[in-house]
């Protein structure tokens, strides 16, 4: 009886500890498949380079536009809320919204559906024409069946119409193309 | 018959509307006198070929004689396909016959053409297919000596007519670059060129060229180049700033940028920094034919106001929303369905009233009441305004007042893209040029700014300036445009609240009609002048500049 009571006692402690690991294969390098895509606004591609060390998982947004190369790196802990300056959103450049890189974002993120999902919530400010305000975004990161596609599906407070980014795994090599 | 009657034209040229050489002035001045009669001219269609392999050798002739047989009247027009950038050239066509009663003479070749017009060239000259740059040359030397451009292929033509040689550009240039051609260039023949008036001959370069606009450097005997204005090309930079130094104080730059070479953003930013005025695109058509016409006689521009210009509006709790449409009308909107259902403002180059005043007349009298014309872009030309000296901003500014009150045209669109990356990024404007807007239109209703969205706002007295919170791209899928007005509004939440959206060229209104349908609560679509007297009641947007830590796209020169 003693033995069976420490084996669960063991086994909800290892709970939580599980919630905080993802799915390794959600590491790697990601470029978007714009034609599956929510059309993307004033980017020509997309890339997103997935790594983590313990409870901190970088998300790294490498973008172009036209000749513009952009890369921005939002680094999110799933142990403890965050802020962080200069947030990146795949956002929508044709609309007067913009970032304010002095303030920073509240950020918290977790890992859910046992590992293959990245969800990130923050609190991002923007600059419009009536002022500062601020944005909620919702974000999940999902890894899909195979392990070589990952879908981010982003929702803001702000909008009612979900952005759908579908993303396939590059190989290390292609990646750098 | 039609002789009788070409003679006739000639005569009449100089008595009822028809100019001789130079452009209009910048007065419509009509005449009592009804047109009556019955002028001859000649038309010729174009296909959509401009292949360096095929079809651009003939239309380069062609727009060069163009050129020099509407020296002195009005005699060649070509018409383009309706995908041609400027789909006007039917409809303006058309104008012609109904107002001015041109009647035009189908002309189907090359060889018709040479047949009606020999006489105005003196001989022909080469240029190099291996080498594009050369075309320019060849336009350059057509303008000054009244020569037709040619291939060699097409030399037992021009032949065949009793053309002669007057130069040879085949070899001259090969293996040379661009900056050592154009050095060649100028050293033979940019003392004798125009200094008013200058092509800027770039666009698409390689194996497709659009030389739509030769045909008016040619007539008005202009140097030709697609310089570079990039830092990272230093030697024709250098010769460009050269060129730019010399033209007259006022002069205008026709013509487009070269792709591939440099940005748009570059080019102007660099000729503007001149003071100087800038005339697009390259593929601009018939500008010497159309030149030569004035308004025709008791012709008065009206605008269509939707508000007295001492109105005073008070807002309500809601969103207002209103549709600019920049790219000289839109380039290729005017003519497509769905025009009137909606209030547009469109953005008018001021200077076709001395260039092109039928296509001025055209679009006012297909006008909507809807179709709300604005001034632009930036004074009298395309300009980049943080970047115009000083001294030149007041004088540039008194010629778009001018012809802002002759077009009947009661707001001033403003953009400066010299910072922005394309449609996107930094199109502010500096305090400093603000202040110079304030007070060099000091009776307009007020100004708006930008291309793609901007964030440079202000209100002095009853003029606010207004920036673009919104550029619809045409390929944007309708339901994403909805959605991101829709955000828009969500994230501006004082009411009321002014939402300006910048229309691209091509975009068609049926579709907006579709969009603005889909965006909830109590929005409202209103005129551009309206929009901007409601915004002069409540000023629930900021006061902001171009701030000078924000990121610039192109550093300057």
């Amino acid at each position: 009886m003693k033995r069976t009571f420490l084996k669960l006692l063991v086994g909800l402690c290892l709970v939580p500890l599980a919630a905080l690991a993802g799915d390794a294969s959600l590491n790697g390098h990601w470029r978007m498949d714009t034609p599956r895509s929510t059309a993307l606004d004033g980017w020509s591609t997309a890339d997103l380079v997935i790594s983590n060390a313990g409870s901190k998982v970088s998300l790294q947004h490498d973008m172009t536009w036209r000749a513009t190369k952009v890369t921005a790196t939002n680094t999110v802990d799933t142990a403890a809320p965050v802020e962080v300056k200069n947030f990146f959103r795949i956002d929508q450049r044709h609309m007067a919204v913009y970032a304010r890189p002095t303030a920073a974002a509240k950020v918290t993120a977790t890992w859910i559906d046992g590992g293959n999902t990245l969800r990130v919530e923050a609190l991002v400010p923007v600059e419009t024409s009536q002022g500062n305000t601020i944005m909620r975004l919702y974000d999940e990161y999902r890894l899909l069946e195979g392990g070589k596609e990952l879908v981010l599906i982003e929702l803001h407070s702000s909008r009612s119409r979900p952005l759908v980014y579908r993303f396939t795994k590059v190989p290390a090599e292609s990646a750098k193309q | 018959m039609k002789n009788f009657s070409f003679i006739l034209v000639l005569i009449l040229s100089a008595t009822t509307g028809l100019r001789g050489a130079g452009p209009a002035p910048a007065t419509s001045a009509p005449s009592p006198a009804p047109i009556a009669v019955t002028r001859e001219a000649f038309v010729m269609h174009f296909d959509g070929d401009w292949l360096v392999a095929s079809g651009l050798p003939e239309k380069a002739l062609l727009i060069s004689l163009q050129g020099l047989a509407n020296r002195k009247a009005p005699l060649l027009y070509v018409i383009h396909p309706k995908d041609y950038q400027w789909e006007i050239t039917e409809p303006l066509y058309e104008f012609y016959q109904r107002k001015w009663h041109v009647h035009f003479t189908e002309l189907s070749t090359a060889d018709a053409a040479l047949t009606q017009f020999k006489s105005a060239a003196k001989g022909y000259v080469v240029w190099d297919k291996k080498v594009s740059t050369s075309l320019n040359v060849a336009f350059t030397i057509s303008g000054l000596e009244d020569a037709v451009v040619v291939t060699e292929d097409l030399i037992p033509l021009v032949q065949k007519h009793g053309l002669k040689q007057i130069d040879d550009l085949r070899g001259r240039y090969t293996g040379q670059t661009d900056a050592q051609i154009y050095a060649d260039a100028i050293k033979r023949y940019w003392s004798r060129t125009n200094k008013d008036e200058m092509m800027l001959m770039g666009g698409q370069r390689g194996a497709l060229m659009m030389p739509g606009m030769a045909d008016w450097g040619v007539r008005e005997k202009m140097f030709f180049h697609d310089l570079a204005a990039n830092p990272e090309r230093p030697d024709e930079l250098a010769l460009e700033k050269r060129l730019l130094s010399e033209l007259n104080p006022g002069a205008t730059v026709f013509g487009w940028h070269p792709y591939g070479k440099d940005t748009e953003e570059m080019h102007t930013t660099l000729i503007s920094s001149y003071g100087l005025k800038m005339e697009g695109l390259h593929n601009l058509p018939n500008l010497s034919f159309n030149c030569q016409f004035t308004f025709t006689p008791g012709f008065k521009f009206t605008n269509n106001s939707h508000v007295a210009l001492d109105a005073k509006l008070e807002a309500k709790e809601k969103v207002y929303i209103s549709f600019v449409q920049s790219d000289s009308i839109g380039i290729g909107v005017w003519t497509k369905p769905g025009r009137g259902k909606l209030p547009f403002a469109w953005q008018v180059t001021m200077n076709w009233t001395k260039f092109s005043p039928a296509a001025l007349e055209y679009f006012h009298e297909s006008a909507t009441p809807n179709d709300y014309f604005i001034g632009g872009l930036s004074g009298p030309g395309y300009m980049y305004p943080n970047h115009i000296p000083a001294d030149k901003f007041p004088l540039l500014m008194k010629q778009a007042n001018d012809l802002m009150a002759q077009l009947d045209e009661h707001v001033l669109e403003i953009m400066d893209n010299s910072a922005a990356d394309g449609n996107v990024g930094n199109a502010d404007l500096t305090k400093e040029t603000v202040d110079r807007y304030y007070k060099a239109f000091p009776t307009v209703i007020g100004f708006i700014n930008g291309y793609g969205p901007a964030r440079t706002r202000d209100l002095r007295g009853t003029q606010p300036m207004i920036s673009y919170d919104y550029y619809i791209d045409p390929k944007r899928p309708r339901e994403e445009v909805a959605a991101d007005l829709e955000e828009l509004i969500a994230l501006n939440s004082k009411r009321p609240y002014f939402l300006l959206v910048h229309v691209r060229e091509s975009n068609d209104v049926n579709s907006l009609i579709t969009v603005v349908k889909q965006l909830s609560g109590p929005t409202e679509v209103v005129p551009l002048d309206v929009f901007l007297k409601l915004a002069a009641s409540n000023k629930t947007y900021t006061t902001r500049y171009q701030d000078p830590e924000e990121p610039k796209h192109f550093s300057g020169f």
